[in-house]
């Protein structure tokens, strides 16, 4: 076996990484080292590999962005299967690993050609319509998107499965808000399933190592992924709650009141439900510079899920873009792996956008805090090797002269999070723009609901943090309870304290636009704003 | 630059904020320095003194401390999210600090630290006294370091510290 790097953290203050047994995997034909626990695309991070493939039409090299399956990045051919998300597919023993659209180097200057009017690529040889078979099959040699898959996806002996489901209370995604509101329902007899696409229930919490804020009654004092843990225990003592991981809810069909489920070994489900809460939480935001697409730009939590869930160092020395509490609270997990932070870069005025206390943690390590400031480009040829940032002028542009160079092997990009609304809308529901709550959100009325049989909480009703996620979970795991005929004489109580407990939450002058705008898109009934 | 685009108050801001216990008292005990002056909603610290030293008006005000009830015991050093506490006291004309710590290398007794101050910067050298590892009811717990230093007004600059190989 060919051990070229390691990349993988041993000492850490504070987590230990359970890696499983060693495995070997092939890249290209070529021997790796992995372990049972890790991703394949955290894998190939481990052992040096950053190019993951190249991009069809100017055969820019790919590497992973969100670490999270959402933004497909890291696609490459699996064991005969192409394009298959190597960040959330675990390695197996033996895995076969080829990189996709690598071959055909040398005609990268003709494919750049295919942007002339002339020779638009989409027009290409689509007339006389003979003509297009024949010519996709040297088209597809010739840019190296390889040829047609040796195989379609397996269906495995035990899959390929047809079935119907039907339960009182469906959860699609087990981050804090879906798992509170699974306790919650369960506590009071629903006949609840949790579904989530990783392979474990916990959502962001997974990859969360500091302490959280708020009111110790509910999370804060704990570390992040303890609180997970926590949460997964309670679910796991009760027997009406049931657990369904590596499940995607890929489709909802409202005239048929269903659920269209994808599991492992390529199943399908249906799920019938009385009613749903969709707590998908939320996709990072990207931001536009030259170069964007290197590999070593990274997502902050996609960051924050390589070095915290698999161990493994995304570089040596990185920079920040944005100084929200997530770009903050990554630098701090950096410096925890021993990694160096070379500067938060953000564009923000007055302020880090984030709590002061989590930027004096690491202002007092050193880490440069430079506001007013972008990046304009980030340089290297295959993967990172620095990045140019420069002033703002007090309306936003760049000032001409100020630009500077930083030397980096990698920039997260930390500057948001979007509701991840896609199932939200096959409800029908009305959406709306809310900058405040981080993009587009479905109305809903005070029980959480936005469509008549279905619930919204957590980052994808509004971009927030895990407890309030908590408590928007917990409420409409009692509200759903009340309106499948369950609750207990409790709930009225309980709906009360964590209202309160939200409130509260809520009330710094961080979140004044958020209370704000989630005032002006609550209504009184839903029915009657879908009306 | 106004402290929260810098990332850190000058100990004359946050004299100015009263944060600081009066130097008598600090000659005579160990008391908690607590630099969290912002509105968030956050608990633990007050939630965690048993002798009722921290005062909370709201889940959101920023905490006060009670210098006569705190006892020193360095809990909410410990339980602090936002590491904003620290505890700082003199004695025999040396300054002593005491930081949550999460990093590596494990500290022990004796070592030898170059002092950071709240910009990062080293300031000097000291030498670490007392480490423990604090736990309440977390199974990953943190250090939490008193460190000793000579200048005893440096204990009012020193935040952080790098163990020294
Ligand atoms: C870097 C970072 C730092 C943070 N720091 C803090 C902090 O200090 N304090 C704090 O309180 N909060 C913090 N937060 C915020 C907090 O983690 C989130 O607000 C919280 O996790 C949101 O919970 P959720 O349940 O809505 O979503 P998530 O935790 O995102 O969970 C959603 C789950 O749904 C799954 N899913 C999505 N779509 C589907 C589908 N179609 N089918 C099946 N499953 C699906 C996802 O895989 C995921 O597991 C931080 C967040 C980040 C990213
Ligand atoms: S040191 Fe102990 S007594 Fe003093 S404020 Fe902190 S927790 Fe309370
Ligand atoms: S626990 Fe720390 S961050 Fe939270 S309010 Fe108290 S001092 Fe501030
Ligand atoms: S989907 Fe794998 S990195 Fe985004």
């Amino acid at each position: 076996m060919i051990a070229i790097e390691d990349w993988r953290i041993y000492e850490h203050p504070i987590l230990k990484f359970d890696r499983g047994k060693e495995v070997t995997i092939y890249l290209d034909g070529k021997p790796l080292k992995a372990y049972k626990n890790e991703t394949v695309a955290a894998a190939l991070y481990a052992n040096g590999i950053r190019e993951f493939s190249k991009s069809i039409k100017y055969r820019r090299p790919r590497g992973f962005f969100c670490a999270i399956g959402r933004c497909s990045a890291c696609m490459m051919e699996v064991d005969g299967v192409p394009n298959v998300r190597t960040c959330v597919t675990l390695v197996r023993d033996g895995m076969r690993i080829k990189r996709q659209r690598t071959i055909a180097d040398w005609a990268a200057p003709f494919l750049g050609m295919m942007k002339l009017p002339p020779l638009r690529y989409m027009k290409l040889f689509t007339r006389p319509g003979f003509i297009y078979e024949p010519a996709m099959k040297i088209m597809r040699k010739f840019t190296g998107l390889g040829s047609y898959p040796e195989k379609v996806p397996e269906v495995a002996p035990s899959g390929g499965y047809q079935g119907e489901l039907s339960t009182e209370f469906l959860i699609v995604g087990g981050g804090p808000a879906g798992m509170s509101a699974a306790v919650e329902a369960g506590q009071q007899g629903v006949d609840t399933l949790i579904i989530d696409d990783k392979e474990k229930l916990g959502g962001q919490l997974l990859k969360q190592t500091h302490m959280f804020f708020s009111d110790v009654k509910y999370a804060a004092g704990k570390r992040g992924f303890k609180l997970g843990e926590e949460l997964v225990e309670k679910i796991s003592k009760l027997d009406n709650v049931k657990v369904m991981t590596q499940t995607s809810a890929v489709g909802y069909y409202p005239s048929e009141n269903t659920m269209l489920l994808k599991g492992p070994n390529d199943t399908t489900l249906k799920v019938k439900a009385k009613k749903y809460l969709i707590s998908t939480g939320a996709y990072e935001r990207s931001l536009v510079f030259e170069n964007n697409d290197l590999p070593g730009v990274y997502g902050a939590g996609g960051v924050q899920t390589l070095l915290n869930v698999y161990g493994v160092k995304p570089g040596n020395r990185g920079i920040l873009l944005g100084t929200g509490n997530v770009a903050l609270i990554v630098s701090y997990h950096l410096l925890q792996a021993g990694i160096e932070v070379a500067g938060v870069f953000a564009p923000s005025f007055r302020r880090v956008r984030g709590y002061f206390v989590h930027a004096a943690k690491i202002k007092r390590h050193g880490v440069p805090i430079v506001t007013r400031h972008t990046i304009v480009k980030a340089l290297g040829k295959n993967r990172v090797e620095g990045a140019i940032v420069t002033k703002l002028a007090d309306y936003g542009k760049p000032i001409p002269g100020t630009e500077r160079r930083v030397d980096c092997d990698f920039i997260c990009v930390g500057v948001g999070l979007n509701p991840a609304y896609d199932l939200v809308q096959l409800f029908n529901p009305k959406m709306v723009y809310v900058g405040a709550l981080g993009g587009m959100v479905p109305i809903r009325d005070r029980t959480y609901r936005f469509a008549e049989n279905a619930y919204i909480a957590g980052d994808c009703a509004s971009i927030e943090e895990a407890t309030t996620a908590v408590l928007e979970g917990k409420l409409v795991g009692l509200y759903a309870s009340q309106a499948l005929g369950h609750g207990d004489e409790t709930v009225p109580e309980k709906i009360e304290e964590y209202t309160r407990a939200l409130e509260e939450d809520r009330g710094s002058p961080f979140s004044t636009r958020l209370r704000e705008a989630l005032r002006d898109i609550t209504v009184e009934k839903i029915e009657e704003a879908l009306k | 630059m106004k402290p929260v685009q810098r990332g850190y108050y000058t100990r004359e801001e946050l004299e100015e904020l009263g944060v600081f216990p009066p130097r008598e008292e600090l000659e005579k005990k160990r008391l908690c320095v607590i630099e969290c002056v912002e509105e968030i909603p956050c608990n633990p610290c007050a939630a965690v003194c048993r002798s009722g030293a921290i005062i909370k008006e709201g889940l959101c005000k920023p905490p006060v401390v009670d210098w006569k009830a705190c006892i020193g015991c360095t809990m909410c050093v410990a339980a602090c999210p936002g590491m904003a506490i620290f505890m700082q006291w003199i004695e025999d004309g040396d300054g002593y600090v005491t930081m949550p710590y999460e990093l590596l290398p494990e500290p022990k007794i004796g070592d030898r630290v170059q002092l950071l101050n709240r910009k990062g910067e080293a300031v000097g050298e000291g030498m670490i006294v007392n480490p423990t590892y604090q736990a309440r009811g977390d199974a990953y717990p943190r250090w939490v370091v008193t460190v000793k230093m000579d200048d005893p007004d440096l204990s009012y600059e020193v935040r952080a510290f790098k163990i020294l190989e």
